[in-house]
């Protein structure tokens, strides 16, 4: 559909492609409102997911050989994995914007769309007040790749930021 | 699936496929690496001989045998890799995560029954470096890998057919030790290979090195590499080309 990877795509070497692909040029944030987590969104409104792990802080990722809880998904634990869906939440943590947390969308043990929530703390309570922060995973590379993944890899991340990452909610999916 | 995470080497590792106490063995694998290796611990033998209590001709066999492997690497990539750090200590991080990844597959590996060898099948993730045996089900082992401007967007899938070991060094990372020799030209860069050794010091290679480092670790075709350079560019060898299909012409199946 769109030309951009080949566009770019001079041989500079005998092994090494350029991919004209400008990381800035194409807007990486689609609109919220996209398509993703309407078409599966059955229980992706999850306030009571969001509200109800926060309290578990930044501290899960120190419980030594912890098993990984199911979410919100009931069919997360045992047998194969294609069988997966529900919403998951990684534990809340405390950044210098508030507490945030990940959430993956799982339908048949695909990931259709994560969602950085943003907390806030208000009269003792945790709430969850926008998902505006980064819608993630680019729609065309949804539609492309489907996201069936068990495994995310990028700069390494640190003990603590594990508990934020989309590591830490594909590993709560059991996926 | 079950998945289990524990903390280690300042990162978490999620295991996937391993009954309780393999898990167990290989936290075990992890911790001893740990203890001997690192330089937050100040009664490490890496930090006695950065504090010159303890000369590296007086340590272990094996930490020395880790030193030459270092080495080894350091004069295969060009000094693109190295296990020096400019004030001149000794820092094996850059190899010392893959190879305990690897002895902690070999954990795995020992604890499979003799009966069912040929389809067993586990995951292992070091902060994002990645080992697998067998599939995951009926597929491939896959694993997104991350835009380096946002931790939480897939940019491209590593199914692991036919290669065992992903992994992703970047600039946006700690504690992984990346020196560079010039202004930095990649800002992440992920390596598909056979072994996770090899995947992991020569993703350090190439965020470390420039274009001529990257065409000198890409040349003799047995790893692929998608890198995310500092100008926006993305460059992948032809192997991993396919990782990024987003807008790609000819959508996938």
């Amino acid at each position: 559909m769109r030309a951009r990877v080949i566009a770019g795509g001079v041989v500079t070497s005998a092994a090494v492609l350029v991919i004209g692909w400008q990381l800035g040029g194409q807007p990486a944030v689609t609109a919220q409102s996209g398509a993703a987590t309407g078409s599966t969104s059955g229980s992706s409104s999850s306030s009571g997911t969001g509200s109800s792990s926060s309290g578990t802080g930044s501290s899960s990722s120190d419980s030594g050989s912890s098993s990984s809880d199911s979410g919100s998904s009931s069919s997360a634990g045992s047998g194969t994995s294609s069988s997966v869906s529900g919403t998951f939440a990684g534990a809340a943590t405390q950044t210098q914007f508030g507490p945030v947390q990940v959430q993956i969308v799982v339908a048949d043990g695909k990931i259709t769309d994560v969602t950085a929530l943003q907390l806030t703390d208000r009269d003792g309570r945790s709430e969850q007040i926008s998902q505006q922060a980064a819608p993630i995973l680019r729609q065309e590379a949804l539609q492309a790749q489907s996201a069936k993944i068990q495994a995310v890899s990028g700069a390494t991340y640190t003990s603590e930021g594990y508990t934020t990452s989309l590591q830490s909610a594909i590993d709560k999916a059991g996926l | 699936m079950s998945v289990t995470t524990f903390e280690t080497m300042g990162t978490v590792v999620s295991v996937r496929g391993a009954a309780t106490a393999t898990v167990s063995a290989v936290r075990a694998v992890f911790a001893g690496y740990d203890r001997r290796y690192s330089l937050y611990d100040p009664a490490s033998v890496l930090s006695r001989i950065a504090a010159g209590s303890l000369r590296l001709a007086d340590s272990p066999d094996e930490v020395r045998a880790v030193y030459a492997l270092a080495l080894e690497w350091r004069d295969r990539t060009g000094g693109a890799f190295t296990p020096h750090r400019p004030d001149g200590v000794i820092d094996l991080s850059g190899v010392v995560k893959a190879l305990a990844i690897r002895a902690a597959g070999a954990a795995l590996d020992a604890a499979v029954a003799p009966g069912d060898s040929g389809d067993a099948s586990w995951m292992l993730n070091a902060g994002g470096d990645v080992l697998v045996r067998g599939r995951h089900g009926a597929d491939p082992w896959s694993v997104g890998i991350v835009d380096p401007d946002q931790r939480d967007v897939v940019v491209g899938v590593v199914q692991l057919d036919d290669r065992r070991a992903v992994a992703t060094s970047g600039t946006a990372e700690r504690g992984e030790h990346v020196w560079r020799r010039s202004a930095p030209t990649f800002r992440q860069a992920t390596v598909i290979a056979d072994d996770i050794v090899t995947a992991d010091v020569l993703a350090t290679a190439v965020v470390a090195g420039d274009e001529d480092d990257l065409r000198r670790i890409t040349g003799d075709g047995t790893v692929d590499v998608l890198a995310f350079g500092v100008d926006g560019r993305v460059w992948a060898t032809p192997g991993a080309t396919g990782l990024v299909r987003a807008g790609s012409p000819s959508p996938a199946a």
